[in-house]
């Protein structure tokens, strides 16, 4: 039994992005269907913000943000320019929607954030969880209409194929707790479904925090569907406390006073950046701490400087992170948290995935991207205002295409075989269970994909990927269907990993945290480019486009220096 | 790994907290009160302790 629904315009997806992309569509007067794997307002990454939305504020100088974001060669920084003021309106927005921001008497307060020699973030005073539950009210309350807890699995599409030569005209799913499946006919469909990294991952892995089903859905799905991708190699690393699958809070810790130190309580990022020191850039502070770690000098943060008053205010701000902390046992007035780095997915540094136009259009008609499944999102310590502008342009650009177009009817080949996909795994008798082989790719990422890549354990892993997939993965039971979208986002997952994988090897050079050990040099010679993936029939296809001039505001020096983790094997001040 | 307790005698069944979890691991059992029925993929993350009105549920993260 298929439930059949009938829609304008189908975003995928409810954190920021998601929210944003169907509230401006709704503005169109389109009709917006919102479909959300778990619940809108509670899930992916938005829920679990850390505290601050950094936002442009009128009378900011540009040019402060520009530096103050570290936007390298790679970043279209003329686009991070023109969402400045987007983020303001959705500052405002979202204060209207009643979220609720630190304030002094009606003005928001702006404190700190790494990477800024200003104050810029509005700090929320409940926490993410009470962000996202406003801007759900707000969304629903312009007319949205919201699936909660379907998963959707496959992208429909014009000519019944994938890859697609046509275009996207809907999507299928699943509810995860009842299994009735939807076919969704959409004029448009716009995806925001985040970042990718390995998921459910065990405390104490070094593969990712919460939230932790975040396996690249629709990544995945856009790929299949025949979209290009692009700066999947450039995901970047991510750090999280030891033990603990909370996300490290850093947008309110670090400017509340928080210190990284090694294990002999030195601040280690003297060797980085002596004069902003924790203040630094976010990919610099990452790669930092992931360099440290590497180096076995046991990276730390250290929070016995934070004022009492102050600790009481991020209680408040970064909730899930306090709560996690003191759930462990930890007495941050006396002990430091021990911090790991986690590797192979997109929700570090940069965002990647679609590539998108500045307006959201991905390679495909009918199929829209704003977000971290995108190649716009720019990341470090900015997550939530590029999330939120990058899907109102996708969901304006919609709008306006809806005006012009029909729905289509679903292919009924096409949507029988995505209906049989969608029970194989609950239907088979033979297969292997899910836990095995998701501890088993687990521990391929963990041993064969560290901070320091190169290209034999590149390709030990991508062979070992592929021999799994091959043979367990696409063979898997689902005991039930909550389950089976375990099961559908480790498929997800799989496919998405072998385009990075693939990516990794493409990239000869070293950047940021992408560091190749055969490749050693940051190459702005060779190297200001964008690597693409795109699937062409079975195979996938890689090669690479030099970034447009009007990119860059600031001008790319054709340097070729060698990368930082190459320069010296212990930190110049180690102890002796 | 994190886990929900719940004290069946304040929990009064209302299901909110089965509605929001991010991660979809509560139910309610025959009894009407809130259990881990995908106790292995609970994250910690507080959400169902903050959203319960009647102070039914404590997140254990060890």
């Amino acid at each position: 039994m298929v439930t059949q629904l009938k829609t304008d315009i189908l975003v995928i997806g409810g954190g920021i992005a998601g929210a944003f992309a169907a509230y401006k569509a709704r503005q169109s007067g389109a009709r917006v269907l919102l479909v959300d794997r778990s619940y809108f307002g509670r899930s992916g990454c938005s829920a679990l913000a850390s505290g601050v939305y950094p936002s442009y504020m009128p009378g900011d100088s540009v040019d402060d943000w520009i530096k103050g974001l570290g936007a390298g060669p790679l970043v279209n920084q003329a686009l991070l320019v023109k969402s400045l003021p987007v983020m303001y309106e959705h500052l405002m927005t979202m204060d209207r929607w009643g979220v609720k921001w630190l304030k002094e008497g009606r003005e928001i307060v702006r404190l700190g954030a790494p990477g800024r020699t200003f104050k810029n973030g509005a700090w929320m005073a409940e926490g993410g969880p009470q962000m996202m539950m406003a801007v759900r009210a707000g969304v629903m309350e312009s007319g949205v209409e919201v699936l909660n807890r379907v998963a959707v699995t496959q992208l429909l599409t014009s000519d019944g194929k994938l890859p697609t030569e046509g275009r996207v005209v809907g999507a299928v799913g699943f509810h995860v707790r009842s299994g009735e499946i939807y076919a969704i006919q959409a004029k448009a469909t716009v995806m925001c479904t985040g970042p990718y990294k390995f998921p459910y991952p065990w405390p104490g892995s070094t593969l990712g925090y919460m939230p932790v089903d975040l396996s690249g859905d629709g990544i995945a799905m856009m790929l299949s569907a025949g979209a290009q991708l692009s700066r999947l190699e450039l995901g970047g690393i991510n750090l999280n406390p030891d033990n603990l699958l909370c996300a490290p809070g850093l947008e309110s810790l670090m400017p509340s006073g928080a210190k990284f130190v090694d294990k002999n309580g030195r601040r280690f990022l003297e060797d980085y950046d002596p004069k902003r020191m924790e203040m630094t850039s976010r990919a610099l502070l990452y790669f930092a701490i992931a360099h440290q770690k590497e180096l076995g000098n046991i990276p730390s943060m250290d929070l016995r400087e934070i004022t009492p008053e102050r600790m009481e205010l991020l209680r408040r701000v970064i909730p899930i992170v306090i709560s996690s902390y003191e759930g462990l046992g930890l007495d941050v007035t006396k002990e430091s948290v021990p911090y790991s780095y986690q590797v192979a997915g997109t929700a570090g540094i940069f965002g990647a995935g679609a590539r998108v136009t500045e307006s959201g259009n991905t390679t495909i008609p009918g199929l829209f991207a704003g977000g971290t499944c995108t190649d716009l999102a720019y990341l470090p310590g900015g997550h939530l205002p590029f999330c939120s502008v990058t899907g109102h342009w996708a969901g304006d650009t919609a709008g306006a295409y809806v005006a012009k177009a029909e729905l289509t009817p679903l292919l009924p080949r096409q949507l029988e075989q995505a209906v049989q996909a969608i029970k194989a795994p609950l239907e088979r008798r033979d297969g292997p269970a899910y836990g095995p082989v998701h501890r088993r790719l687990g521990e391929l990422m963990m041993q064969k994909v560290g901070l320091v890549l190169h290209a034999q354990r590149l390709q030990e892993a991508l062979s070992e990927l592929l021999d799994l997939r091959e043979n367990e993965i696409s063979r898997l039971e689902a005991r039930d269907h909550h389950e089976l979208a375990k099961v559908w986002g480790l498929m997800h997952y799989t496919q998405v990993l072998e385009a990075t994988l693939r990516a990794y090897l493409y990239r000869t050079e070293s950047r940021v945290a992408f560091i190749r050990e055969d490749f050693p040099i940051i190459d702005n010679v060779n190297w200001v480019k964008m690597v693409i993936v795109q699937r062409q029939g079975a195979a996938l296809k890689l090669w690479d486009e030099p970034l447009p001039e009007s990119f860059h505001l600031i001008p790319v020096r054709p340097t070729q220096n060698l990368h930082l983790v190459f320069r010296r094997k212990e930190p110049s001040h180690a102890p002796r | 790994m994190p886990r929900v307790e719940v004290n069946k005698t304040a929990c009064t069944g209302c299901g909110v907290c089965v509605e929001t979890c991010p991660t979809d691991v509560l139910r309610l059992d025959p009894e009407n009160k809130a259990i881990m029925a995908y106790a292995e993929d609970c994250q910690g993350c507080f959400v169902c302790q903050w959203d319960c009105s009647y102070e039914a549920i404590r997140v254990r993260i060890r």
